[in-house]
């Protein structure tokens, strides 16, 4: 007997392999915490876009695992938690540009009035 | 029979060479794309002192998402970890700029500490070289108990004519009360801006807002914290005085500083 028969099962065995990836629980609970994490410092799918994405992943991500796509559900689980990190960073990151130019305001506002005073 | 696998084998081969070449040109741009961007984190020293994490993950996806794409029918799948990797870039990039920011915010603030011991001292000088205080009725300056609390009157003199800058004749006042509020740090404060009723309503609004502001300036300026201190602009209303003489008119014209009792409660605003 030839051998390629074997590789030609081996090959669809692959695939069918590939196919059956079992159910990511719980990588979509850690998406749902990282969501969660990032609207808590105030990440909204309004003012940040990446939040939206996330939002919007995860909702497809649920519907995935309802229809039992898992290969699916936890690659848009896994892009939407990296979404929402982003998201969280970039808020954080204009808060503390925000603190930053209030530092940066009272020095000038006080430079000022030691301009004044002398 | 093996006719029959090799035809299968060969509409296989056919099958997955076709979808390798339609997601090969979209895996191989993301993959320039994600290693472009790694490359540009991981060359700046910020990023690497500050998010070293970040870049690691961002260099492990990149690295899976590059094997992959050595198989055949994996571009889906290079398309996501370059997506991955890319993500982790950004994020890197992002905590860095947080931290950076940070960093001289910190720096910043010792800058404003050291500038308002400065400040401090060059008022309490220009005080003493008045060489003597200046009279009471002159500044009219008056803490009364009223039944909206304690409340002190800075009086038009402090200011000029239609200007919101609180003149240095006020320096002794504007230390009074900060020294007042360090002795009582539970204490909080609403300052209070009134005019007469010459001009439209909408700019003595403006200017009796902006009379408080300049006040509540200058005590977070001397050390009081920001949110010890409430603004309120009034404009025409409350008049202490009839509008009707010059006299009364310049009574009208005032800030008040309204204190709370030593538990920080304050009276409701008006």
């Amino acid at each position: 007997m030839s051998i390629r028969p074997l590789f030609a099962a081996l090959a669809v065995l692959a695939l069918a392999g590939c196919a059956a990836d079992p159910a990511p629980n719980e990588q979509m609970r850690l998406t749902e915490q990282t969501l969660a994490q990032a609207k808590a410092v105030g990440a909204t799918a309004e003012d940040v876009p990446e939040m939206k994405l996330a939002e919007d992943k995860f909702a497809r991500a649920q519907r995935n695992m309802q229809e039992e796509s898992f290969k699916h559900a936890r690659m848009r689980a896994e892009q939407a938690e990296l979404d929402a990190r982003l998201a969280e960073a970039r808020v954080l990151t204009l808060k503390s540009q925000e603190q930053l130019n209030l530092v940066q305001t009272r020095i000038t506002r006080l430079r000022k009035q030691l301009g004044d005073a002398q | 029979m093996i006719r029959l696998t090799r035809v299968l084998g060969g509409v296989l081969l056919i099958a997955c060479t076709g979808l390798y070449g339609c997601a090969g040109q979209r895996s191989e741009a993301a993959l320039e794309q994600a290693s472009e961007d790694f490359q540009k984190v991981k060359e700046d020293s910020n990023v690497l002192r500050i998010a070293p994490k970040d870049v690691i993950r961002a260099g492990e996806s990149l690295a899976r998402a590059d094997r992959l794409s050595s198989y055949w029918g994996s571009g889906s799948d290079v398309v996501h970890y370059a997506y991955l990797s890319q993500r982790y870039s950004e994020i890197a990039r992002e905590h860095t700029n947080q931290a950076l920011n940070q960093e001289q915010a910190a720096k910043l603030e010792l800058e404003r500490q050291r500038l308002q011991l400065a400040l401090r001292e060059a008022k309490l000088l220009s005080v003493q070289q008045q060489g003597k205080w200046l009279e009471e009725q002159i500044i009219n300056l008056a803490t009364t108990q009223t039944d909206r609390g304690l409340v002190m009157t800075l009086g038009d003199v402090l200011f000029d004519t239609g200007e919101a800058e609180l003149k240095s004749s006020a320096n002794r006042t504007v230390l009074k009360v900060v020294q007042f509020l360090q002795l009582n740090p539970k204490r909080v404060v609403r300052i209070e801006g009134y005019t007469d009723n010459t001009g439209d309503k909408q700019s003595n609004l403006k200017l009796s807002r902006d009379r408080a502001q300049a006040v509540a300036d200058i005590l977070v300026d001397l050390g009081v914290e920001e949110k010890r201190v409430q603004v309120e602009g009034y404009g025409d209303e409350y008049p202490v005085e009839a509008n009707a003489s010059e006299r009364g008119r310049a009574q009208n014209r005032r800030v008040e500083i309204v204190f709370s009792d030593e538990k920080g409660q304050l009276g409701a605003a008006r």
